[in-house]
């Protein structure tokens, strides 16, 4: 008795559960006749009334296109991160609340306070669209989140004209896009008829750590006019030494890296066999914050990977990061 | 009179831990008055504040109230049909089963995640048990080492789901292998609630059986109970409700294992009494060590962190304290 | 013989553990309101035929009937009434105290926590054991005597007209085998059955009105007769035993 009653209760709860998962619908509607409308990097449409007033951005590089379109007032909210290393400094210089860690950090990219981001009352919210569970939680309280995930150089040009539309600064979008763009073509201008060199791109996790060909390493590789020698889709690889040997690329170009130089890998006993170890062509990026590839600043690594690559071959003039960056952080007229 | 006060203060603590709980939280602006005004009056008080306190704050600890308390109880019956004092739903590998079984479900949508849940916790404890058991036996150790095995096996499985599937899809392998409440919200609520109830409502029926399968099988056998047959009842039971909390809340290791032991100390072994206590303190608990875990930093430390580090010396412990050989 | 009714009767009944035969072909009958004593070498199946009896075990061949019944057909609760076994050793877990390990005798009759009349009963067979004082202390921590008579106070509780009991004494000191042996006989007196597996056979002979034997696949059943015993154990333990007498009491004691 007591048995089948047991029974009739599990398939009352096998019943609830599928009426659960039948109403975990989209609650928030979409109004047609809002004034702003984007689609973010999850194919969902986003529509304001008005431009953003209160920003709340959990990503750091999407932070950085917020300062480049002039509107860091609007942002009230930034990941934890920020607060640390270098990353910190170099915004100091741009925000005097980052100077003194002022601006509350209800997230980063791994994990988000709703209780902090509800109570920060933002009118948008820009995060990794990883984090799914978080986004679901945020829209419940009907703020409307605008989710980023980025594969591609296009994806930062999307990311940034998105940016534009939601804050309010379409033109000063169009102004560092088209500079972005001119510059490019200059480079794919010097390229000449000459083969392309091959090139290794090493992540800071180690010789073993690279991006394939569905990745942002890849198209700032291609805009600097080398090739990626990682055939793998991947947008992150771990792969062996011994396929690094079939590879056997031109040039190795490390991530900004704390503990390795360039001088280590060429010395890796491991690694003699290469010829880009032996032919001493192993370049490091110099700094994580100037040559942050998921925002504008992608120029930079790409004229620098260009410079190594084809220096003794055309004249291009050794890239200055201080003259892009200004002109990216608008601070040309105003130098603090 | 010691244990009427114990039991007195057991069912009393989870209203001030609750309610000085729905005080703590990231956010500075909700105060006392704010909480005052949402319950007294209702009219005066801040939208935002209503919103955080009863879209945010309450969902979560209710959530974790009742992980905990699930936890417990199934530790402790578990404990009671294996007649071994070492294990819990993480050591036996229903957690691991679970937390596969219900990203599995999350990552592939067709299956139901509670249902998953449930169905890889039960192959996990199953699993265990036939590794252990030699014989016709399951001695207490060879049990706990092969309910190592499983978990292995389980959290492997675990990775390789996180490592195929879309990353929009699932929260990071660390949420899921040390447990994690952020995420909380009613929707999860509502997916555990109703497992839980089923399975609590029958491990309460059971549990005065417990004791008595609690002495032995041939013991239960002889006055006359089917002790197979029971204990299946219970396990699917107590798998039912701990996999339900499971799916939500991620592995919260040997946090079964150290209420019901807390709870024996005070209150003896009887499981008809301890049954209801370890729901009370268990949820009670949880929803402390919760607390810290929301605002000991900047960011969230998964729960299970402190879990584990509480109870891998109690495990020791216990291990050294009770007479168990290694051979028995 | 046939003015005493059996309580329990075993037809051809077999048993083996994968392939090897314990018990072949067993027909007895055991007297009701007796105290009948199984003796026979280890291994030679005594705990099987008690397992058997108690239904512990599956039947694999011949049958078993209680009271008049068909042992498979009383369902776990009636068997419960009819049957209490003592395990031969009790291997404690969990610190239970005396009252509630009493108290899960009544298992078969309580539908989810025992009523106060279970509690009135487990306080009977307590009393009845003359264990009252151990009450609240913690089962595991009681000498081997007391744990054995928890256990059968334990099974009185379940309130059975027959109790079998595997070597109860085997693990007790010599004061606490004569004490329990004694409170068995009294249970006789009080309307028990009581079948148990004994060693010593002068222990035996003394608290014996009944006796199964087992000796070497074949057993038999017979009253105590004091003027065969002697014949009995030599076969049953095939070794060399000395019979002496005393003023009319006979000793057996061994030739080493």
């Amino acid at each position: 008795m007591r048995y089948s009653g047991f029974t009739y209760g599990l398939f009352f709860l096998l019943c609830a559960e599928i009426v659960l998962i039948g109403c975990d619908g989209n609650t928030s509607e979409q109004k047609q006749s809002a004034a702003i409308q984007v689609t973010d990097f999850r194919g969902k449409k986003l529509a304001l009334d008005k431009p953003a007033e209160k920003v709340v951005c959990l990503i750091e590089s999407a932070l950085s296109g917020i300062y480049m379109l002039g509107k860091q007032d609007k942002v009230i909210g930034i990941p934890g991160d920020v607060y640390r290393g270098e990353t910190w400094q170099r915004y100091s210089e741009l925000d005097v609340r980052i100077r003194e860690k002022s601006l509350p950090t209800p997230g980063n990219w791994d994990f988000v306070s709703l209780e902090q981001v509800v109570s920060l009352e933002p009118d948008l919210v820009i995060i990794w669209s990883s984090q799914a569970q978080a986004i679901e939680n945020i829209e419940r309280f009907d703020i409307p989140v605008y989710a980023v995930m980025m594969h591609s150089l296009e994806d930062v040009f999307k990311e940034i004209e998105d940016l534009g539309k939601l804050l309010d600064a379409e033109n000063r979008a169009g102004e560092i896009l088209g500079f972005t763009k001119d510059q490019l073509k200059t480079i794919a201008h010097d390229q000449t008829a000459e083969s392309f060199k091959t090139a290794y791109f090493m992540w800071a996790q180690g010789i073993n750590e690279t991006s394939g060909q569905n990745s942002t390493v890849q198209g700032l590789l291609r805009y600097a006019g080398v090739k990626n020698v990682c055939d793998l889709h991947d947008e992150h690889a771990t792969i062996n030494i011994e396929k690094l040997h079939d590879w056997d690329p031109d040039m190795i170009v490390m991530w900004y890296n704390e503990k390795l130089d360039p001088a280590d890998v060429i010395e890796n006993p491991l690694l003699q066999g290469l010829k880009a170890v032996r032919e001493k062509q192993v370049y490091e990026l110099p700094s994580a914050f100037d040559c942050d590839f998921w925002t504008l600043k992608f120029l930079y690594p790409v004229q620098l990977i260009h410079f190594w690559a084809y220096a003794n071959q055309d004249t291009t003039a050794k890239p200055d990061p201080e003259k892009l960056l200004r002109v990216l952080y608008n601070q040309s007229q105003s130098d603090e | 009179m010691n244990r009427k006060f114990a039991i007195f203060m057991i069912y009393l603590l989870p209203i001030p831990v609750l309610l000085v709980s729905l005080l703590i939280g990231s956010s500075e602006n909700i105060g006392i008055s704010d909480i005052f005004y949402l319950f007294f009056e209702p009219r005066d008080s801040s939208e935002l504040a209503r919103s955080i306190i009863m879209d945010i704050r309450l969902p979560r600890i209710l959530l974790v109230f009742i992980t905990g308390g699930m936890l417990a109880v199934s530790g402790s019956v578990l404990q009671a049909i294996f007649r071994n004092p070492l294990v819990d739903p993480y050591v036996l590998g229903l957690s691991s089963g679970a937390a596969f079984g219900a990203a599995l479900g999350i990552a592939t949508v067709v299956i139901p995640v509670q249902l998953s849940a449930f169905v890889f916790g039960i192959v996990a404890v199953g699993l265990s048990w036939f590794m252990a058991r030699k014989n016709k036996e399951v001695s207490i150790v060879s049990l706990i080492l092969a309910g190592i095995i499983t978990n292995g096996i389980f959290t492997s499985l675990l990775t390789i789901v996180q490592i195929m599937s879309d990353p929009f899809k699932l929260q990071g392998i660390v949420h899921w292998i040390m447990g994690n409440f952020h995420n909380a919200s009613w929707d999860q609520f509502s997916l555990i609630i109703i497992p839980v109830v089923i399975g609590f409502v029958i491990l309460y029926f059971f549990r005065w059986k417990l004791n008595v399968l609690a002495l032995g099988d041939e013991e239960a056998a002889s006055s006359g109970l089917n002790p197979t047959r029971m204990k299946i009842w219970i396990l699917l039971a107590a798998t039912l409700a701990g996999s339900a909390v499971v799916a939500v809340s991620g592995i919260i290791g040997l946090y079964g294992l150290i209420i019901p032991h807390i709870v024996r100390m005070i209150f003896g072994v009887d499981n008809r009494r301890t049954l209801v206590f370890n729901l009370l303190l268990g949820g009670s608990f949880l929803v402390i060590i919760d607390n810290f875990s929301r605002t000991m930093a900047g960011f969230e430390i998964p729960i299970g962190v402190f879990t584990m580090l509480i109870g891998a010396p109690f495990f020791i412990w216990l291990l050294k304290k009770s007479n168990i050989g290694w051979q028995q | 013989m046939a003015t005493i009714k059996p309580i329990i009767e075993t037809n051809g009944l077999s048993f083996a553990y994968h392939s090897k035969t314990v018990l072949k072909d067993c027909t007895i009958q055991i007297p009701e309101n007796q105290f009948t004593v199984v003796l026979g070498r280890n291994g030679s199946g005594k705990s099987t035929l008690l397992r058997l009896m108690a239904g512990l075990l599956p039947l694999q061949k011949g049958s078993v009937r209680i009271d008049g019944i068909d042992l498979k057909k009383l369902n776990s609760k009636q068997r419960a009434g009819l049957i209490g076994f003592l395990p031969q050793k009790h291997k404690a877990i969990f610190p239970f105290k005396v009252d509630e390990v009493v108290l899960t005798g009544r298992a078969a009759q309580v539908r989810m926590i025992p009523s106060e009349k279970d509690r009135s009963i487990r306080d009977e067979a307590i009393e009845m054991l003359g264990i009252g004082h151990l009450k609240h202390r913690i089962y595991s921590e009681l000498s081997g005597g007391e744990q054995q008579l928890v256990m059968i106070a334990r099974a009185l509780a379940q309130q059975p007209k027959i109790l079998l009991l595997d070597e109860p004494v085997s693990h007790l000191d010599y004061n606490q085998q004569i004490r329990l042996l004694r409170l068995l006989k009294k249970l006789v007196t009080n309307g028990k059955s009581i079948v148990t597996v004994l060693h010593d056979p002068n222990l035996a002979l003394a608290v014996a009105e009944y006796f199964v034997l087992i000796h070497e696949e074949k057993v038999s059943h017979i009253y105590a007769d004091e003027a065969n015993y002697y014949k009995w154990i030599q076969s049953v333990f095939s070794c060399d035993i000395q019979k002496v007498e005393r003023e009319g009491v006979s000793f057996y004691i061994p030739r080493i």
